[in-house]
C-alpha cells in the first residue's frame, strides 16, 4: 500500500505517525494555547474530554507552533497489541530523536518480555539530550490492560525532558492522583475546550461567515453548550439558508439529541449520491479514491472525496497529499447507525468489498477486520493463515491469538494449519485446554484411512499455506511432546519428541531444536546426563543455524548446567563464550543477561572474583529484562556464591533470601535447591543448628536412596554431618557420615560427575582428617586434586577454608599431588579475597571478639571459661568458630592473624 | 440473577440506561436491538437484556463515543419493562 514502508520488520501506517492536516474552518483559540505553554510542560498532559471537543485540533494546532521536538502517534483498535503498540510509539519517538529506541526495537524483535523493551526504552529516553514531547492522540481505544499497566510504569519512570501528551474520550487508567500531587499533570478537560460565547461567535460569523446576531449565536451557544462538533454541524445546515432564525428556533425548542438532529439537517440537505457515499464508506476506518470506488461502486470517489473535503463534510484528510483521510469520529459513528437501520442488508456485502480491496492490496489485517466484519469466517480464516508468519514474526501473537478466537470452533476442524496455529497460541499463553482435541483435529488428516472404508472422511480439508502444511506431523508431535513434559510424563515426552524428528521436513530448524531440547530436558531430568549434553548441544548449534539465537541462549544455560555436573568446567565456558558472541553479533538477546551470570559463575570457581564481579555487574547493567525467567533469582544465587567467597556471609544469606523469592526454574530440574545453598554459607558461617535444622525440614537423611536430583540436598547433607564432628557436637565423624559419601561417589561416578565427585572426595578427605587418619585423608585429596587439576577448579577447595588449607599444606609438603596443591595456596597466599577486616568483624558475635580478646592473653582455656562464667565446652565452640572465621588452625595463628586485621 | 425463566435467557441481566436528549428509535440497531423510548424529562431510555458486563460497557462506550451525556444507570427485575410502563 502506498502509505505503508516497512519499518521494524512490519509495515507502519505512515499516517498514523503524522499530525494530522489543518482543516478548514478552524479558529485560534489563545486562552488554551497560554495554557498548554511547550516550554514549561509537566510529564504528562492530559486533554481529557467526550467526541467532538476539539481535541485532536487543539493538540495538532499546538504541536504546529515552536518548541520541542514532538512525535505523534493517533491510536487504533490494533494498537492494543504490545508489539503493534511499542513498535508505533517508537516510530514516533524516532521522529522527533532519530537515535533514540534502537536497542528496545532490536529487543522487540529478539521476542524480549515487553517490560524489557520498556524498560530499555526508558533508558534510551534517559540520555536524549533536551525537552521531547511525545503525543498520543485517541487513547480511550487503548483497553488492553497489560498497555495501561505498561504505561504507567513508563509515565512513574519519564525522564524530566521527556513529556507525554494524551488525547482521550475517557481518563485513562494511569496514576493520575499521584502525578496530580506532585504537579506533574497538565489537564484540559471539557469544560476547559467548551466554545465560550466569545470563540462561538467568532467560529459562526467570521470563520463560517453566518452574519448571526447576538441572540442568535447565544441561542445556539446555550443549546450545544459550547460542544464543537454540534456548532460545527449547525453552522454547516445554517449554509446557504435565509430562515436562519427560525432554524435556530426550531434547533432550541427541540429535545432531540443534538448530533442526531443536526445529522439529520446536514444529510437531508446532500444529494442523494453524497448520502449513499457517505453512508457506504462509513465502514472504512481510512478513505482512499480507489477503496471507495471498490466499496460503493461509484465512479467518481476521487472526485467525491475533493467535494466532501472542501464541504468540509468531517473528512480530516491524512497526509499532504490529500490521498488519505478519515472521518470525524463522532460523524463516522452517526453515519454508521444510519447505515445499520437503513440498509442493514447491505453491511456484509460492503465489508467483504473492502475485504478484497485490502487483500488485494496486502493489508491482510485490515482484510481480516473486514472478513470478520462481514461474517464471512472461511474468508477471515483463509486471510488469518497466509497473515500468521508476518504476525509471528513481528510478534503480533495478541493480534492472532485475538483472531483464532473469533473464528468459529468448526473453522478448526477443517483447517489443519490454523488449529495448529491455536495450539501455538495456547501452549504459549500456559493454557493446555482444549489443545489435545485441536491436535486430534489436525492430526486426523494425516491418518491413514482403514483398508475398506469408503465413506471417507466427510469433511473436506481447506489449506491455503501449504509450507506450514507439510510442517504440521512433526509440529504436532512436537506439542504432544511439551504436553506431556507439563504433565510430568517422561518417557512421554521422549517418545514423542523422537517421533517429531522423524517426521521432520528437511531443515527444519525450529522443530529440529525443540525436540532435541525437549529430549535434553527429558533426559536431564532422569539423570542421563551425557545424553542431555548432547542433545541440548544439538540444540543449541540447530537453534543457532536457524537463526533463533534467543532460543539458543536459553538452551546453553541448561547445557552449562549439565556441563557443570559433568565437571567441563572449559567446556561450560566455551558454551557461555560463543553465547555472548552470538549476542553481540545479533543483539541485544534476551539471555545476555543469563550469559554473563553464567561466566561470573564459572569465574567464581576459578578463584577470579573481581573478573566475576564485573560479569555480574555486566548482566545487571543489561536489566533483568534482559534475561530469561530464570535469570532473576540465578543471578542472586551467584551473587551470593562470591559474597560466601569473600567471607561475607550475612550478604550472601540475604541474597539467597531474595533469590527465593524470585525463583523460578522455567520447567529445568531443581537440581541446586536454594535452600541447600544457604545451608552451605551456614556451614561456612559456623551456624552449625540452621544447618540441622533444615536438613530436618527435607527429611534427608544418611541412608536415604540416593539420586541425581536430590544429590546437591544430599553432599549437604554430608557436609552439615562433618560439621557436627568438627565443632565438638559429635565425638567422631559417624559411620553414616562415611557410608554417605562413599555411596554418592559411587552414584556420582556411574552417573559420570565428575564435578560432583570432586566434591565428595574433598568431604571424604576432610572426615578422614578430622578422624586425624592424615594418611588417608592425603590419599584422599591426592584424587580430588588430580581431577581438579585439568579444569582448574579452585573455589570447591578454598571454600573448605583453614581445615583444608591445612591439607593442602600438607600434601605440598609430602609431595602429593605437588602442582594443583601449589597452585590453590598461592590463591590462598595472596588472597585478595580473604575475609576483610569489616566482614570478619561482621562475622564474629560479640561473645566471640570477648573471647578473642581473651585468647590474646596468657590466660588458658578454663581461666578463659572462669572469666566469662561459661563452660569449658562453651569457650571451645567459641575458639573452633572463631579460628573457622579467621582461616586459622590454632591460637597463635588467630592472634596473629588478629593482630594483622587490627582487631 | 433469576435461578429460572421461562423465556430461556437464564442468568442474562436487564439494564435500564437513561441519557439526556431524544435519541430516535432508528438508533435502536445500533444499541443491539434494545428498546428506546424517550420521556418528557428530555431523556431517551434504552433497556434491555445485556449478556454480560463486557457488553454492558460496550454499550456505555458506544454512548460515550457519541457523546451523549449519561444520566443514570440501573439493574431491573427480569420481567418488568419498568421504563414502558412509565409513558
Amino acid at each position: 500500500m502506498s502509505a505503508a514502508e516497512p519499518v521494524a520488520d512490519g509495515p507502519l501506517l505512515q499516517t498514523k505517525l503524522h499530525v494530522p492536516r489543518r482543516r478548514r474552518g478552524v479558529i485560534a483559540r489563545p486562552r488554551l494555547g497560554a495554557r498548554l505553554r511547550r516550554d514549561d510542560l509537566p510529564a504528562l498532559t492530559l486533554i481529557s474530554a467526550p467526541a467532538g471537543f476539539g481535541k485532536t485540533t487543539l493538540l495538532a494546532e499546538w504541536v504546529a507552533g515552536e518548541g520541542p521536538a514532538t512525535g505523534w502517534l493517533s491510536l487504533d483498535a490494533r494498537d492494543n497489541d504490545p508489539a503493534v503498540f511499542w513498535t508505533y510509539v517508537v516510530a514516533a519517538l524516532r521522529a522527533a530523536v532519530p537515535e533514540v529506541g534502537g536497542s528496545a526495537l532490536a529487543l522487540l524483535r529478539s521476542h524480549a518480555p515487553m517490560d524489557a523493551v520498556v524498560a530499555t526504552l526508558l533508558n534510551e529516553l534517559n540520555d536524549v539530550a533536551g525537552d521531547v514531547v511525545l503525543v498520543l492522540d485517541d487513547y480511550h481505544l487503548i483497553e488492553a490492560q497489560e498497555l495501561h499497566e505498561a504505561m504507567a510504569f513508563l509515565v512513574e519512570q519519564l525522564p524530566p525532558q521527556i513529556h507525554l501528551v494524551i488525547g482521550s474520550r475517557a481518563d485513562p487508567p494511569l496514576p493520575l492522583g499521584g502525578l496530580r500531587g506532585r504537579g506533574d499533570l497538565l489537564e484540559i478537560r471539557a469544560a476547559d475546550l467548551r466554545f465560550t460565547p466569545d470563540e462561538a461567535a467568532t467560529y459562526l460569523n467570521d470563520t463560517m461567515g453566518l452574519a448571526l446576531t447576538g441572540d442568535d449565536v447565544d441561542a445556539l451557544e446555550a443549546r450545544t453548550e459550547g460542544w464543537i462538533a454540534a456548532l460545527q454541524l449547525a453552522a454547516l445546515s445554517m449554509q446557504g439558508r435565509d430562515d436562519v432564525t427560525d432554524f435556530i428556533a426550531g434547533f432550541a425548542g427541540d429535545d432531540r439529541f443534538i448530533v442526531d438532529y443536526l445529522a439529520d439537517e446536514v444529510l437531508q440537505r446532500q444529494s442523494d449520491e453524497v448520502r449513499a457515499f457517505l453512508l457506504q464508506t462509513s465502514i472504512l476506518s481510512r478513505l482512499t479514491a480507489s477503496l471507495c470506488t471498490a466499496v460503493t461502486g461509484q465512479g467518481e470517489a476521487k472526485a467525491m472525496l475533493d467535494l466532501l473535503d472542501r464541504a468540509n463534510l468531517f473528512l480530516v484528510p491524512l497526509d499532504d497529499r490529500r490521498v488519505w483521510y478519515r472521518y470525524h469520529h463522532l460523524f463516522a459513528d452517526v453515519l454508521r447507525a444510519r447505515l445499520l437501520d437503513e440498509e442493514p442488508d447491505l453491511l456484509h456485502d460492503l465489508h467483504r468489498r473492502a475485504c478484497d480491496w485490502y487483500a488485494a492490496h496486502d493489508d491482510r489485517p485490515e482484510a481480516i477486520r473486514h472478513a470478520m466484519a462481514a461474517e464471512d469466517f472461511p474468508r477471515a480464516a483463509e486471510l488469518i493463515e497466509l497473515a500468521a508468519p508476518m504476525l509471528r514474526r513481528t510478534r503480533q501473537e495478541a493480534t492472532l491469538r485475538r483472531w483464532l478466537e473469533a473464528l468459529p470452533g468448526e473453522v478448526f476442524e477443517t483447517r489443519p494449519v490454523l488449529a495448529m496455529g491455536l495450539v501455538g497460541a495456547h501452549m504459549a499463553t500456559g493454557s493446555i485446554v482444549g489443545v489435545e482435541t485441536l491436535l486430534d483435529d489436525v492430526e486426523r488428516w494425516f491418518r491413514p484411512v482403514p483398508a475398506g472404508d469408503t465413506s471417507g472422511p466427510a469433511l473436506q480439508m481447506v489449506v491455503a499455506d501449504h509450507d506450514e502444511f507439510l510442517r504440521l506431523p512433526a509440529q504436532a508431535a512436537v506439542q504432544r511432546a511439551g504436553l506431556a513434559l507439563m504433565a510430568g510424563d517422561t518417557a512421554g515426552t521422549i517418545a514423542h519428541a523422537n517421533r517429531a524428528l522423524d517426521l521432520l521436513v528437511a531443515d527444519d530448524g525450529l522443530i529440529r531444536g525443540a525436540a532435541a531440547a525437549l529430549i535434553g530436558l527429558a533426559d536431564w531430568r532422569l539423570g542421563e546426563l551425557e545424553a542431555a549434553r548432547s542433545r541440548y548441544a544439538d540444540a543449541v548449534a540447530t537453534f543457532v543455524r536457524a537463526g533463533f539465537f534467543a532460543d539458543s541462549l536459553g538452551c546453553s544455560i541448561a547445557l552449562v548446567d549439565i556441563q557443570l555436573a559433568l565437571g567441563q568446567l572449559t567446556d561450560a565456558m566455551r558454551t557461555f563464550e560463543a553465547g555472548l558472541a552470538l549476542a553481540v553479533e545479533h543483539g541485544p538477546l534476551r539471555g545476555t543477561a543469563d550469559m554473563h551470570v553464567g561466566v561470573a559463575e564459572l569465574l567464581r570457581e576459578r578463584n577470579q572474583l573481581d573478573a566475576a564481579l564485573d560479569h555480574l555487574h555486566a548482566g545487571e547493567q543489561l536489566g533483568e529484562h534482559a534475561g530469561l525467567p530464570q535469570n532473576a533469582y540465578r543471578w542472586r544465587v551467584a551473587a551470593a556464591r562470591i559474597k560466601q567467597a569473600q567471607g561475607d556471609f550475612a550478604g550472601a544469606l540475604e541474597l539467597l533470601d531474595q533469590a527465593e523469592r524470585v525463583y523460578n526454574t522455567d520447567f529445568s530440574p531443581d537440581v541446586r535447591p536454594i535452600g541447600a545453598t544457604r545451608a552451605r554459607v551456614q556451614l561456612a558461617q559456623g551456624d552449625v543448628a540452621s544447618a540441622v535444622a533444615w536438613v530436618r525440614d527435607r527429611g534427608l537423611a544418611a541412608d536415604d536412596d540416593l539420586s541425581y536430583v536430590r544429590e546437591y540436598e544430599h553432599i549437604t547433607l554430608a557436609r552439615t554431618l562433618l560439621a557436627q564432628h568438627t565443632t565438638g557436637r559429635v565425638s567422631q565423624p559417624s559411620a553414616d557420615l562415611l557410608g554417605l559419601l562413599d555411596r554418592l561417589l559411587d552414584a556420582a561416578e556411574d552417573g559420570q560427575r565428575a564435578g560432583s565427585a570432586t566434591e565428595i572426595l574433598i568431604l571424604q578427605a576432610l572426615a578422614h582428617q578430622a578422624r586425624t587418619d592424615t594418611r588417608t585423608a592425603l590419599a584422599t585429596l591426592e584424587q580430588a586434586l588430580e581431577r581438579a587439576q585439568a579444569e582448574n577448579y579452585v573455589r570447591v577447595f578454598l571454600d573448605e577454608g583453614a581445615p583444608m588449607v591445612a591439607l593442602l599444606r600438607a600434601a605440598a609438603n609430602q609431595g602429593v599431588a605437588v602442582h594443583h596443591a601449589r597452585r590453590l595456596l598461592a590463591e590462598v597466599d595472596d588472597a585478595p579475597s580473604a575475609p576483610s577486616r569489616q566482614a570478619v568483624v561482621d562475622e564474629l558475635s560479640s561473645r566471640e571478639l570477648e573471647v578473642l580478646r581473651l585468647l590474646r592473653s596468657d590466660l588458658s582455656g578454663p581461666d578463659i571459661a572462669r572469666e566469662l562464667l561459661v563452660s569449658l565446652n562453651t569457650v571451645r565452640t567459641h575458639t573452633k568458630s572463631i579460628y573457622s572465621k579467621l582461616g586459622v588452625n590454632n591460637r597463635r595463628e588467630a592472634v596473629s592473624r588478629s593482630a594483622q586485621l587490627g582487631l | 440473577m433469576t435461578t429460572e425463566n421461562p423465556a430461556g435467557d437464564t442468568g442474562i441481566e436487564r439494564f435500564e440506561i437513561r441519557v439526556k436528549g431524544h435519541l430516535e428509535p432508528r438508533w435502536a440497531a445500533w444499541f443491539d436491538g434494545l428498546s428506546l423510548s424517550t420521556h418528557d424529562d428530555g431523556t431517551t431510555v434504552i433497556a434491555g437484556p445485556v449478556v454480560d458486563q463486557a457488553a454492558l460497557h460496550g454499550l456505555l462506550q458506544k454512548l460515550r463515543d457519541l457523546g451523549i451525556p449519561l444520566v443514570s444507570l440501573t439493574q431491573i427485575p427480569p420481567d418488568t419493562t419498568a421504563s414502558q410502563q412509565e409513558n
